[in-house]
């Protein structure tokens, strides 16, 4: 079933609002880009949308209690809330290296949580 | 009193510092001493988990920390020296810094400084909102030291006032922690943060974005219990019969960054009253010479990209140490500009300027003018207070021997 | 149940002055306060000025103990270690009308005994950014730090074992044989003399004990502060003659001994006695009065806003004008009351105080102690001293080098000595009353962080504890992550 959905393009700071139709793997442009990148930009938003995700992990014996954590790749959008589950139960013990893996595939993801801050005891 | 002696004294290692630093010791400088008040390097960088950091500088998408830990490895190998936890008191006109620390107080003669200091944030009174005193009210960025430095949570209902992305990012974060975000409340007509961050941290979340909507009063003799919305018109005044209560535990506010210049007021250094930073020629440096200023203590820069590219010009320009042949230039900020920096112009040659637009304008004729001349003249697509404007134009020796004002303004708005 | 010879109800800076005032003699003294410190309430909300007497009606309570207070101030000053600077004060006239309020309270002041008195030119008054017609030159008015008054004296009063009880309300008096039961809400205690110094809840105090034959009519005051950028634009106090327009405030522009600068206050009746709330109305009325003698003033000059309560005895149809009332009830024998201590109840504190040991005295014998501690502050804060005195204590302790108020130029250690107070309070008000940490332009912005990290690594206070200023202002609400405990 097709759904119309108004898009925010991000590509750049005028941020037109592009109106397309997508069902689960169909893609139709409707109107409101201003440019090419936005096209693609909307497509992969509404067949597939994925976020950058940030976060912290609780840190043992560190300078700091807290290690701030990135996935190693943008995860879909339906996950999210599953992979924060996962990162606000993890517990990492100090030294902590940046780019240090903390949680492979995160809640079945494929998409490793890694450190993005050095820690040291 | 502990003596030291620098070819370069950087006041702060926040992104701008480390990048100056870093130039200023590749362009020659031997002995480069980085002097910083936090525990940490890095500024305001390691409490800036997201992401969005060096795109332009390095393709790649960092978070905060990685993109300070990028810049500090690289400082410490070409053995800059770093002084944490030390608060520098003052400096004077001769560039002898008194800074202060657990091992005691140092002076520290510089040949040259770079000024970055970054910048502090708007508070509540700054503003005047009326009402009561209670806690739970915090600017977003010490909000977001709590949160992600100190493992602190500051609260669990929470309203935003502001929509510049620092406010957008608390948004997510606070909804990531599990705190219910009531809303982001602008009193523009649009959003001040980029368009990702209002989609990828309040239309992803279903968070409301209250935009032309001002904070009227906040409630709460002891702990925060509710702020008053209202309706704003196109003046920004309150549109009466609006207002509504909003109960919530936690306000953080995100209302505009202020240049921290207290150093620099203090030995007599002009400062842009618009721009809230010191007066520099194309060279990065103040009016008091040998004084150099970079990051956001100059301007409150977008990205740190821009402000790193800046603050590299600075730390070179600081071992250079340019040798002032003409007379000044001013450069005004005419119709249409809030501000352009440089504001002089020294020498003739090819200058990078920064500049913002007072209002949002579509497809404005952006001019750069000496008298009646025109010296540049470019389309934009858009123009928006809340994106800095660079152009590069070429001052001419001529130009700087007419003594007359440069002036930028726009056209077609 | 403990016995005390006298309880003071109110740590305010009347209780305070009282209870220093005790604390010289050999007696059981107590001081229950509500709030979570000293000063919680008008005491710290107010002007800061150490009034000369022009203000007050001769012949009255206010003038005789404003008159009285004012001479024991320096000398108070040097002792306790609190700062006070004699600014002295211009009451500007606009006009020759205006000359003669001038010309009155010039009259009233030498009645009151005010010395020095002098009735100037506008062009004889060393403000440049001040113009008027004439003035009142007024060298017997000074500024203070009202909190800081107050915590001294009540610090050196627990030096000297009086009792201070924060965060514990009076609920319940009750008068059997010679000597008062009270309530708490954190026990029961037993006092010979009452001494009911509890500000604006001074009637609710009475009526625990008796049918009160007053009513106190709140009046709020609203204030601006400046940043310290603009100290150079005046040098005195400057108050105008009290306009006849409505409308109209007639800002008082008031010096702080930190270097801020404080318009206001604004005077306006209200119901609720503890509604300490700014409003638009008037910050705005005191921003643009202020811009008609500053017009290049720009809002983010002001850097604070505040409010304090007057506790006035008489409603604004009389004229909102009675004297103190300092007395023991007729009714209740033991109960001493101090009624609608408004302006100028600051410097007339210390008078007040004395008074209330003679009144006390006529019922209890008063020992002098022979071991009496004086205050062992440092006058000069770390940012004052010279960079010897700073070296040395870096030396000592090398807490003194960590800067952590960078508006304020705070020590480490001086928060972690604010923390140690001997009143035991410890919220984020007590630290930045005592050691201007959260003070300046940033307000907070970079202290608060090491404030609260001090609270935590030193004192072990709970961060779910921690507190702004009152029992229910907290700051936190958890972790971002929990620990959990293996």
């Amino acid at each position: 079933m097709a759904v119309e959905q108004e898009i925010t393009c991000i590509v750049c700071p005028i941020g037109c609002k592009i109106l397309v139709r997508a069902t689960e793997n169909q893609f139709e442009l409707l109107d409101g880009n201003k440019c090419k990148k936005g096209i693609e930009y909307a497509r992969n938003e509404a067949l597939d949308p994925r976020r950058m995700l940030t976060s912290s992990i609780l840190v043992k014996n560190g300078e700091w209690p807290l290690v701030s954590v990135r996935s190693s790749k943008p995860v879909p959008k339906p996950k999210i809330l599953a992979v924060l589950k996962e990162i606000k139960k993890a517990e990492v013990n100090a030294p902590i290296k940046s780019g240090q893996l903390i949680i492979k595939n995160v809640a079945d993801t494929k998409i490793d949580i890694v450190a993005t801050k050095s820690i040291k005891k | 009193m502990i003596n030291l002696y620098a070819d370069v004294a950087v006041i702060g290692a926040g992104p701008a510092g480390l990048a100056a630093a870093i130039s200023a010791h590749e362009n020659g400088a031997k002995n480069v001493i980085v002097l910083d008040r936090n525990s940490w390097l890095g500024g305001i960088l390691p409490q800036c988990i997201h992401d969005g950091f060096g795109v332009e500088e390095t393709g790649t998408s960092m978070t905060g920390p990685e993109y300070a830990e990028m810049y500090i490895n690289a400082a410490k190998k070409q053995g800059i020296t770093f002084m944490n936890e030390t608060m520098v008191l003052q400096f004077d006109k001769n560039r002898k810094i008194i800074a202060i620390n657990k091992k005691g107080l140092h002076e520290i003669k510089a040949k040259s400084i770079v000024l970055a200091m970054g910048c502090r944030e708007k508070t509540r009174w700054n503003i005047m909102i009326p009402g009561d005193r209670p806690s739970g009210i915090y600017t977003a960025g010490v909000a977001q030291a709590f949160i992600n430095l100190y493992n602190i949570m500051v609260g669990k209902k929470v309203i935003i006032l502001g929509s510049g992305d620092v406010g957008l990012i608390m948004a997510r974060r606070l909804k990531f922690e599990g705190a219910k975000v009531l809303g982001v409340v602008e009193i523009l007509p649009y959003a001040s943060g980029l368009p990702r961050n209002v989609v990828q941290c309040l239309d992803d979340y279903g968070t409301p974005l209250y935009l032309n909507h001002t904070i009227t009063y906040i409630q709460g003799r002891e702990r925060l219990e509710s702020v008053t919305i209202a309706q704003v018109d196109e003046k920004m005044n309150v549109i009466p019969g609006t207002e509504r209560e909003i109960e919530c535990d936690t306000l953080l506010l995100s209302l505009g960054l202020i240049p921290e210049n207290e150093l620099s007021r203090n030995v007599g250094i002009e400062i842009d009253d618009v721009t809230g930073g010191p007066i520099i020629d194309q060279y990065f440096e103040t009016s008091l010479p040998g004084v150099f200023a970079c990051g956001n203590c100059l301007q409150v820069y977008d990205t740190v990209d821009v402000l790193a590219m800046d603050a590299k010009k600075a730390g070179k320009y600081a071992v250079k140490n340019s040798i002032k042949q003409n007379k000044d230039i001013n450069v005004k900020a005419g119709k249409g500009i809030r501000y352009v920096i440089p504001q002089k112009i020294s020498e003739p040659g090819k200058i990078r300027f920064t500049s913002r637009v007072e209002k949002p304008c579509e497809s404005p004729i952006l001019r750069l003018v000496s008298g009646d001349k025109e010296i540049l003249k470019k389309k934009l697509r858009w123009a928006n207070p809340a994106n800095m404007v660079e152009f590069d134009a070429v001052i001419s020796a001529e130009t700087i021997k007419s003594d007359t004002a440069l002036e930028v303004l726009l056209d077609g708005c | 149940m403990k016995n005390f010879h006298v309880a003071i109800i109110g740590g305010g800076v009347i209780g305070s002055a009282i209870a220093w005032e005790l604390s010289k003699y050999k007696l059981d003294v107590v001081v229950f306060e509500k709030g979570s410190d000293v000063a919680s309430g008008t005491s710290k909300a107010n002007s800061g000025v150490v009034h000369s007497g022009i203000n007050s009606a001769p012949a009255s309570l206010k003038a005789r103990f404003c008159v009285a207070g004012n001479k024991m101030l320096q000398p108070l000053s040097n002792q306790l270690g609190f700062p006070l600077e004699w600014v002295g004060k211009y009451v500007v006239a606009k006009n020759e009308e205006e000359v003669k309020e001038l010309e009155q309270l010039k009259t009233v002041g030498e009645n009151n005994q005010v010395p020095n008195l002098k009735i100037k030119d506008g062009k004889d008054i060393k403000e440049p950014n001040v113009s008027c017609y004439k003035a009142l030159w007024v060298p017997t008015a000074g500024i203070m730090l009202p909190y800081k008054f107050t915590i001294a004296l009540a610090e050196n009063a627990a030096e000297n074992n009086v009792n201070f009880l924060i965060e514990t309300e009076v609920k319940d008096l009750k008068k059997v044989d010679n000597h008062f039961l009270i309530k708490t809400n954190k026990g029961e205690c037993q006092s010979q003399i009452l001494v009911n110094s509890a500000g604006l809840n001074c009637r609710n105090i009475v009526s625990m004990l008796e049918e009160p034959d007053f009513r106190l009519y709140p009046c709020r005051g609203e204030y601006l502060v400046l940043d310290k950028n603009y100290s150079n634009l005046i040098n005195s106090m400057i108050y105008p003659v009290p306009p006849k327009e409505l409308g109209v405030l007639g800002v008082h522009i008031t010096p702080t001994i930190e270097g801020n600068i404080l318009l206001g206050p604004s005077a306006e009746f209200i119901d609720d006695h503890e509604d300490k709330r700014t409003t638009k109305e008037m910050m705005q009325t005191l921003f643009n009065e202020a811009k008609e003698i500053i017009p290049r003033l720009p809002e983010k000059a002001v850097i604070s806003a505040y409010s304090g309560i007057r506790c006035k005895l008489a409603s604004p149809d009389e004229g909102g004008w009675a004297d103190y009332r300092i007395e023991e009830s007729r009714q209740t024998a033991g109960l001493i009351n101090l009624l609608g201590i408004e302006s100028p109840g600051l410097t007339a504190a210390p008078a007040i105080a004395k008074e209330v040991s003679k009144m006390i005295s006529k019922s209890i014998k008063l020992n002098p102690k022979t071991n009496f501690k004086t205050r062992k502050t440092m006058n000069k804060r770390f940012s004052q001293m010279n960079p010897k005195e700073q070296s040395d204590l870096i030396k000592k302790d090398e807490r003194w080098g960590r800067i952590v108020c960078r508006c304020e130029h705070v020590a480490e250690a001086e928060v972690i000595e604010a923390l140690s107070n001997p009143i035991g309070a410890q919220t984020l008000s007590a630290v930045k009353y005592r050691c201007r940490a959260g003070m300046g332009r940033c307000q907070g912005g970079f202290c608060t962080q090491h404030t609260v990290r001090i609270m935590e690594e030193q004192f072990n206070i709970d961060v779910n504890k921690i507190k702004l200023k009152s029992s229910n202002s907290k700051l936190f609400s958890g972790r971002t992550r929990e620990i959990k405990n293996d």
